[in-house]
């Protein structure tokens, strides 16, 4: 039982550790792989609505044509790529469209490869799917489904290779197409940015937002909003975690009182035998920190072969998760949650060894007689 | 004269439960010679085990003095009680007190885990032997009889070689066949020249002794040899 506490305390420690470091890691990653240094949104945009934007979320103000024109006059900005994000809903689920500019994008992107063809800007009702999606229904390259709004005939001329972000999961479209059948001409949800030095981008997004209508948010700050977020659910599931630690700590502390109970005439037997109360004390602080580190052990074996579960049961529970496998085995973690297992064994085993220690031998070897 | 190894004066032992005091023994005095087997008798609750427990630096007396190998124990700290134990005394339990989880060559062993003797390990097997368990070296308590844990446990008494030997009932868990084995195995020992000291209710081994302290109520009702116990017991 003692070992099966420890296990658990440990596993749920290491899922927890393992997932935090795991997001953070992907989130960052996921952000570089953008290939965007900042996004200029609609003015009176708050940061959560400009992070949701890289999720495929969809705010409802815009910027036009022409802030695109006056973006990409600024010195020290090379790629200033105007999207549109917009979203429908077909059997219930939401479908994630971005209406981008195709050459634009590839020069973001350089990593994009493609089974079939990118379409090109002035094509119509063509597009291209991320991986998951066409993975999902079931579609190749040269299939014609009905689409958007109002389910016009598209056919599918790309499929990109699975790249581990969100950008499995949405559909690209040419950007006026997309302004097209949603009804948003001139309208433009986005200006992702590259510059040319990262060492301007401040410089770069005070004059951007010079152009009245755009507001700049830098991809650190869309990282930071993100875990701001993240964080508080964080935090709640840290408060259960350290209530359930502390249940754990004194469930393992009042079994080995009751073990230590139960051996008291072993203990009589022992010193009577010539053990001090120091190998006594030792004896039962050994055991205990057997115990703790075995079930440390286990609970870390436990959860890297739960680690699938955990992670779908995490990432409901967190407001976004990055694409991909967050909980990876660190040997810096397993580590510390093995000094953990130490920690607890030593917390749960000193009160009982001194008590342990500090019985005479007579009333060791009496006890229970009478 | 035979040179002493335990000498005890005035001995009493006093334990409080609530506000009454119980006066487990009373000004007890006796003096055992190196080489002799002494036996302690009496009634149950009339101090036997209290006053072997004393002998044997497990618990310390109220008042009185208690000398082992001319060493005073009365008022030692635990550490030098420790060590006392650890170079003169080996205990034997009624109960037998075995680990069951370690085997009979193993719990043998076990009073050197404590004593940190080196060179001791080849005196296993002696003892094995000495004991009449080579047969039975690996297998665990749980697959002995009651007189073969008894004799593991007097292998681990003897393991440390202590010049005393301190048994509290050792054949009261045993059928008689089994306790005679016992005897002649403490008659062996004592011959080698071990100072025994037995607790006991048996009649047949308190006989064998060299002399019999017989208690009463907590204090020393006769004090003989075991010739004149044994002519009390036949009249």
């Amino acid at each position: 039982m003692t070992i099966f506490g420890v296990a658990i305390a440990v596993a749920v420690l290491f899922s927890l550790l393992s997932f935090n470091s795991g997001y953070e890691k992907q989130l960052s990653g996921e952000l570089d792989s953008m290939g965007i240094h900042m996004l200029a949104v609609p003015k009176g945009c708050p940061y959560e609505a400009a992070s949701l934007i890289i999720h495929g979320g969809v705010i409802p103000k815009y910027l036009s044509n022409s802030d695109v024109e006056e973006a990409k006059n600024i010195d020290g900005i090379e790629v200033a790529s105007p999207m549109l994000l917009q979203q429908f809903y077909k059997d219930d689920k939401p479908h994630i469209v971005y209406g981008i500019n195709i050459d634009d994008m590839k020069r973001l992107k350089p990593w994009w490869q493609v089974e079939g063809r990118f379409f090109s800007q002035t094509e119509d009702n063509v597009m291209v799917i991320g991986r998951s999606q066409a993975e999902e229904k079931k579609l190749k390259v040269g299939d014609v489904m009905p689409f958007g709004p109002d389910q016009i005939p598209f056919t599918v001329v790309g499929i990109l290779e699975r790249t581990g972000t969100q950008d499995d999961e949405f559909h690209f479209l040419p950007l006026q197409v997309a302004q097209r059948i949603f009804g948003k001409p001139d309208q433009i949800t986005t200006i992702a940015i590259r510059v040319n030095d990262i060492s301007q981008i401040s410089a770069i997004s005070k004059e951007l937002e010079n152009i009245p209508d755009i507001q700049v948010v830098t991809m650190t700050q869309v990282m930071g909003t993100i875990m701001n977020l993240v964080g508080s659910a964080r935090t709640l599931l840290i408060s259960v975690i350290i209530v359930a630690i502390i249940i754990s700590v004194l469930g393992i502390m009042n079994t080995l009182l009751m073990s230590v109970n139960e051996r008291t005439r072993e203990f009589g037997m022992m010193k009577a035998i010539g053990a001090s109360g120091l190998d006594i004390g030792r004896l039962v602080l050994i055991e205990t920190l057997f115990i703790t580190v075995v079930g440390g052990v286990i609970g870390l074996l436990f959860s890297a072969l739960g680690s699938g579960l955990i992670e779908g049961f995490v990432k409901g529970i967190i407001p976004y998760s990055p694409a991909g496998k967050l909980m990876t085995p660190d040997p810096g973690l397993i580590g510390l949650c093995l000094l953990f297992s130490i920690i607890i064994g030593f917390v749960c085993g000193i009160y009982p060894a001194i008590r342990s220690s500090r019985l005479t031998p007579m009333e060791a070897i009496r006890s229970n007689l009478e | 004269m035979k040179e002493e190894v335990i000498v005890a004066k005035g001995l009493t032992k006093i334990y409080h439960r609530g506000s009454e005091d119980i006066h487990a023994l009373k000004n007890v005095s006796f003096a055992i010679g190196k080489g002799e087997f002494a036996a302690i008798v009496g009634p149950s609750g009339s101090g036997k085990t209290t006053l072997l427990n004393l002998v044997g630096c497990l618990d310390t007396p109220t008042t009185g003095s208690l000398k082992l190998n001319d060493i005073e124990v009365t008022g030692s700290r635990e550490k030098d009680l420790v060590k006392l134990r650890r170079e003169n005394i080996g205990f034997v339990f009624q109960q037998f007190y075995l680990l069951p989880t370690l085997t009979v060559r193993e719990n043998i062993e076990l009073p050197l885990l404590f004593s940190k003797r080196n060179g001791y390990k080849s005196h296993i097997d002696e003892i094995v032997e000495m004991v009449g368990l080579k047969a039975r070296a690996e297998h665990l308590p749980g697959q002995l009889s009651g007189g073969e844990m008894q004799r593991v446990a007097i292998g681990r008494a003897l393991i440390n070689e202590p010049r005393i030997i301190l048994a509290d009932e050792p054949t009261g868990n045993l059928d008689s066949a089994t306790s005679l084995n016992i005897f002649k195995l403490f008659h062996n020992l004592n011959k080698q020249g071990l100072t025994l000291i037995i607790v006991t209710h048996n009649l047949e081994l308190a006989k064998s002794a060299h002399k019999v302290i017989q208690l009463r109520d907590g204090e020393i009702a006769r004090k003989t040899s075991s010739r004149s116990l044994l002519i009390k017991a036949r009249s």
